[in-house]
């Protein structure tokens, strides 16, 4: 059935009672739930779509006698707000209640224009040569201190007095100098672990191969010989990059464990139990007659099988 | 119609210049579309979340500003500039510790409104967008932790960063250059806390309000979904107008979220850990609690090694979220009762059961750390 519109004759069975002033909608449905009928001007009634018989193009005909409608209570404008007044969504959609289209004029200036396709695409290649050149020299000012090269100084950690007994974890704290970009120079706190060990956690750290530390290059930097007592731990988990710590485990003894994700490495750092993919990262060390600690400050990729040096 | 009190009165200065606006923007029918949105089934309780979400979002952004007045985001003066704050600028603990529970609030109700739109099914076509607008906003929620709580640059600050830089460095391809990107370095530092502070002070907020407002247009188009179960009668019967019950419901939600993050500030202030160094000395590193639960998950001995990082650190949560993204295309049931959508219930008690047990055990975990 068409949509009743405004303004349409409304006939009873028996004579015509006035025209359509009002169309009530069903908010959730969308559908029109009632007309308003003027009544010839003696008070408006409101009647359900129930009673509509059929709707043509300026007329609503209805299945009721004229009495039967004179007898609805009068029609309660209060009791209504207009769509205007309430957000009703898709409410276009589904009503058509405007009696014919609304137009406005359409200006002579526009009615022979050619090459609108062409004007639209030459907005976007303007568009995207501006773009164009901006988008490098932002990825570049973005990533320029992402990398650096690496530093291999020696850098003086402690004594070798503060080591009581083989194969226990010893923490080494120590200050390095950075100087970060446009930063005042200063000193960071970091800490490595040396241990003096055994000869067992020695081969168990070297497998019997003195291990070789090579720059960017390749250039050969240092050589940790296998029979040298003291060894150095980064003090890095290889796990998420946590600082591990020297802790007794009630069944696994002194071990290293890494109060983040509860990676334990024995002596030699080993992986006894947790989530890291890896040993501990051993360091550069000498030890000078005096007994100085020297390590080179080396870091590595975290969560990965392989050393991979980031700094 | 109602007649004025007084015949023929003057309109006073206000009215006129009410009159002048709306001529000109139609105030009164923005008042109205604002204030006249039918509620289908009428308004709830269950319903106040994103007003409370948008009220948290404004007294962050509130209190950040503020804290933007004294706080120096360089790692020589980060950690000073926030001590000051705490200690020495006039309620500087009561507005940093606001910002500080604020961002908790944020979370809890983040959770809460995601529950509610998933028990009722609300993210059901045709709200697909509106639910894929609100996991981006989500997203931005857990960036706006994520970055804030490296600010202050004390221990917790440090570690937490370095961690969760590492996690996004186990990325396949991209990773190395994404954890570098993020970090401005090879470690964490000046370029770090840089990046962090222009991510939560500017990209951050101005993608939420875009996405906000997005959000909220969407829910407008598409209109409230209404309860999960009710004739059509019933509903209708019991529909209602935005304003007043539900915005009174609002009301009181905003007001109990605003005294509970006021409490908190009060009787939990900020403290700070020590000043951020690579050395952690006797501080066992730990994240923001609504964190912790996915902290203990990677202690799991099924994310070890590297395979098992991967699926941690990267596969499992991109998973969970394209499962979260990918729902409202599979799940077309245009059935909304949640006691007759079981696997959804049982998925969502399952899931916050998950975070309950693994938050409590990384708890308990602590103890044994000492």
């Amino acid at each position: 059935m068409q949509q009743p519109k405004l303004k349409s004759k409304v006939r009873c069975t028996d004579r015509d009672i006035g025209e359509v002033t009002k169309v009530v909608l069903d908010p959730l449905s969308h559908e029109i739930s009632h007309i308003v009928v003027s009544m010839n001007g003696s008070g408006e009634r409101q009647v359900g779509m129930g009673h509509v018989q059929a709707v043509m193009e300026d007329l609503v005909e209805l299945r009721a006698p004229s009495s039967d409608i004179a007898a609805l209570p009068p029609f309660r404008r209060d009791d209504y707000v207009t769509t205007h007044e309430v957000e009703i969504s898709h409410l276009e959609d589904n009503l058509h209640v405007t009696p014919g289209e609304v137009l406005v004029p359409f200006p002579a200036l526009e009615k022979d224009v050619k090459r609108r396709t062409f004007f639209m695409n030459f907005t976007h290649v303007i568009g995207f040569l501006i773009g164009l050149p901006m988008a490098y020299p932002i990825l570049r000012f973005l990533m320029k201190p992402m990398y650096m090269p690496f530093d291999n100084e020696w850098l003086q950690v402690g004594n070798v007095s503060k080591i009581k007994q083989d194969d226990l974890g010893v923490q080494f704290q120590y200050k390095k100098k950075v100087k970060e970009a446009y930063m005042p120079e200063s000193e960071v706190e970091k800490s490595v672990w040396v241990l003096k060990a055994s000869s067992e956690v020695r081969d168990k750290v070297y497998q019997g191969k003195d291990q070789e530390f090579r720059d960017a290059f390749g250039k050969l930097i240092w050589t940790n010989k296998k029979d040298f007592p003291y060894i150095a731990f980064s003090g890095k988990c290889p796990h998420l990059g946590c600082a591990f710590k020297w802790r007794q485990h009630k069944t696994l003894g002194q071990v290293f464990l890494c109060p983040c994700h509860l990676s334990i490495y024995d002596a030699s750092g080993k992986v006894l139990d947790g989530p890291a993919p890896r040993a501990l990262d051993a360091l550069p060390i000498r030890v000078s007659a005096s007994g100085e600690v020297e390590v080179v400050d080396m870091e590595f990729k975290a969560g990965v099988k392989s050393q991979i040096r980031i700094v | 119609m109602e007649q004025p009190s007084v015949p023929n009165a003057q309109p006073t200065t206000v009215e006129k210049l009410i009159l002048f606006l709306d001529a000109r923007v139609g105030l009164k029918e923005m008042q109205a579309k604002m204030l006249n949105e039918p509620i289908p089934g009428g308004s709830r309780w269950a319903y106040v979340f994103g007003s409370i979400l948008l009220f948290i979002f404004a007294m962050q952004a509130l209190t950040g500003i503020l804290l933007m007045f004294y706080y120096v985001p360089t790692a020589d003066h980060a950690y000073a500039s926030t001590q000051y704050i705490i200690h020495d600028v006039d309620y500087g603990w009561f507005l940093l510790g606001y910002h500080f529970w604020g961002s908790s609030a944020m979370v809890v109700c983040v959770i809460a409104h995601m529950s509610q739109v998933f028990l009722w099914g609300a993210y059901k076509p045709p709200r697909e967008l509106l639910w894929l607008v609100g996991l981006a906003l989500f997203g931005i929620v857990i960036g706006f932790g994520f970055t804030g709580y490296l600010l202050p640059w004390d221990q917790r600050a440090y570690w937490a960063t370095t961690v969760g830089v590492e996690m996004v460095d186990k990325v396949p391809v991209l990773g190395d250059f994404l954890a570098r990107f993020l970090k401005g370095g090879p470690t964490p530092g000046q370029m770090t806390l840089s990046r962090f502070f222009v991510i939560h002070v500017m990209i951050l907020p101005a993608a939420l309000m875009a996405l906000a407002g997005l959000h909220l247009f969407l829910f407008r188009v598409a209109a409230p979904a209404g309860p999960f179960s009710g004739t059509p009668e019933e509903i209708k019967a019991k529909t209602d107008y935005f304003f007043p019950r539900q915005i009174w419901k609002d009301m009181v939600g905003m007001a109990a979220v605003f005294a509970t993050i006021c409490g908190l500030a009060f009787w939990e202030p900020v403290v700070l850990l020590d000043e951020a160094t690579p050395d952690p000395g006797e501080y066992h590193p730990e994240p923001e609690w609504y964190f912790l639960f996915y902290f203990q998950l990677l202690r799991l001995k099924i994310f070890s090694g590297e395979f098992g990082q991967l699926m941690g650190a990267v596969v499992v949560p991109v998973a969970f979220m394209l499962l979260l993204i990918a729902l409202p295309f599979f799940d077309k049931d245009p059935e909304r009762n949640i006691f007759k959508r079981p696997i959804a219930l049982i998925t969502w008690i399952f899931i916050m059961a998950m975070i309950a047990i693994f938050t409590v055990s990384s708890i308990i975990n602590r103890e044994f750390l000492d």
